[in-house]
């Protein structure tokens, strides 16, 4: 085994508890495990502090009105309880602790003059589930920026959501200083949240035609199909393509 | 130069500040920064950003952007850290800095990979060291071993983080100027000095965006006069959470330390 393939062995144990339990790491004895065990539990809670406060930023700045930081979960029984099955970065993790967010937030005060709190919440753990999942971190060479030549699939971790409230209307009030708690508007709104293959989120207003792409881009279907299924001429299939393989929500296999 | 790391949330008291001679980027400025042509213009400005982790090499991209950073910033050197944090199929990412083993087959690559950086940028790179919480055994090397012969075999120089040698000395038992005397101190052109606290998970101290300690002052006081090539002293603080009041007196301690 290289020293490489070893460094990669550490990490892992750092980052996967169940790996970390495993005989598999433990019969190696590369390291003191109590001190691996602090170390890790030190870097989830530093991993996942990260993402809530980005994540959950706008409900960080309504915690004046709530009561409740996200980031608070961290110190809680529940958070303490799923360390031993926490993988960094993965989505089942993030997944699980952005559940556990919005449990916290929601636990607080009654939020009559934020009625469109359950969007924002749905809207934040959907941001952080969709950022985690492997990345690239260099180029390879090998098209991982999803400009192939094959068939389109929509990438995974792409999530469409159907919000009652205008969310993209408030967001940016909500980060501005405010006295009375910023409105949405309430009207039913069609997000995209993707990710790049380099972990990038990004999110966008949608139609029902983009929403369509989205759905039925499953990595077999050709360009004519996919054109005729979704009901788009193949100019404008391939615009919408090119806008969503830019927001990360589809690549393009090699065919291979 | 003493200086301290450009934290966005206090833009505007930075750029009146008076006392400061630098300031270290860790992000890029954001768009919206009103305070970002002004901090620009009145600082000399280090970039100290993450552009990669060289046990690989960079990729096309990620030298793009440090040289579009270096050129951004007027940045006299460009940061990096003895890093391996991510696995090299990208799988997993423990997303903190993390020393990679200390063997031959590890310096191989950054020796090599931080060559072919060098060759690339317009300015010098310096490397910084990281702290380890606990030793891997199949390290074959001690730190300042495997540091020295990677200093020796690159025209790099030596960003020296005095709180990650403290903090190994703590966890080895040892005092930290007999640790830091094993350090390659000939090669060092910036060091990093900030307080540390106690960590509930690792159960004793450990980095934080705080002051620096009376100790701590002291020994960045001996510290440098073990430097001979030291350009800058740093507050290493870079927190959203990071107050006015903690940036500025603790530059002014600096500054008196030294």
């Amino acid at each position: 085994m290289t020293d490489r393939a070893l460094q990669d062995l550490v990490l892992r144990a750092l980052a996967d508890a169940s790996f970390r339990a495993s005989s598999a790491w433990r019969q190696r004895a590369l390291a003191d495990p109590a001190k691996v065990e602090r170390f890790a539990r030190f870097l989830a809670r530093h991993f996942y502090y990260e993402r809530i406060v980005h994540f959950f930023k706008y409900s960080g700045a309504l915690a004046r009105v709530t009561g409740r930081r996200p980031e608070g979960t961290l110190r809680g029984a529940e958070f303490e309880a799923l360390l031993p099955v926490v993988v960094l970065g993965s989505r089942q993790t993030a997944r699980a602790v952005a559940d556990l967010v919005v449990r916290e937030v929601k636990g607080g005060a009654p939020v009559a003059s934020i009625p469109y709190r359950d969007d924002l919440l749905r809207y934040e753990a959907a941001m952080m589930v969709a950022e985690a999942g492997p990345r690239v971190w260099r180029e390879n060479g090998k098209g991982e920026e999803g400009r192939g030549t094959g068939v389109p699939e929509t990438a995974e971790g792409t999530v469409l959501l159907d919000l009652a409230y205008d969310l993209p209307a408030v967001l940016p009030q909500l980060l501005q200083p405010w006295t009375e708690v910023p409105q949405a508007p309430p009207r039913p709104v069609r997000l995209l949240v993707a990710r790049s293959p380099r972990g990038r989120v990004a999110v966008a207003r949608t139609d029902s035609a983009v929403a369509r792409v989205v759905e039925l881009a499953d990595g077999r279907r050709t360009l004519e199909e996919l054109a005729r299924a979704a009901g788009l001429p193949r100019n404008e299939l391939e615009a919408t393509l090119a806008g969503l393989t830019d927001l990360g929500a589809v690549r393009f296999g090699t065919g291979s | 130069m003493v200086g301290a790391f450009y934290n966005p949330q206090l833009g505007a008291e930075l750029a009146a500040a008076k006392g400061i001679d630098h300031l270290a980027m860790a992000d890029p400025p954001a768009a919206h920064d009103a305070h970002w042509p002004t901090i620009r213009e009145r600082y000399t400005l280090l970039l100290h950003d993450y552009l990669g982790q060289l046990s690989e090499p960079l990729d096309e991209r990620s030298i793009e952007r440090a040289r579009s950073l270096a050129t951004l910033y007027r940045t006299p050197w460009i940061a990096e850290h003895f890093q391996c944090l991510h696995t090299e199929d990208g799988r997993y990412n423990i997303n903190y800095v993390f020393p990679p083993l200390y063997t031959d087959e590890f310096l191989e690559r950054f020796v090599a990979n931080a060559r072919a950086l060098q060759a690339r940028l317009e300015q010098p790179l310096v490397m910084e060291n990281i702290p380890g919480f606990f030793d891997v055994k199949a390290s074959q090397l001690p730190e300042p071993v495997w540091l020295a012969r990677f200093f020796d075999a690159t025209e790099v120089g030596f960003l020296l983080d005095l709180p990650h040698v403290w903090l190994e000395a703590h966890y080895r038992g040892m005092k930290p100027e007999a640790w830091l005397a094993q350090f390659p101190l000939e090669h060092v052109v910036e060091l990093h000095v900030a307080g540390v606290e106690e960590d509930e998970d690792l159960r004793g101290p450990w980095i934080a965006p705080t002051a620096p300690s009376e100790a701590m002052l002291a020994f960045l006081a001996h510290a440098v006069t073990r430097c001979p090539r030291a350009k800058a002293v740093t507050f290493d603080a870079f927190s959203p959470s990071l107050t006015a009041d903690v940036l500025f007196r603790s530059v002014e301690r600096i500054r008196g330390a030294l």
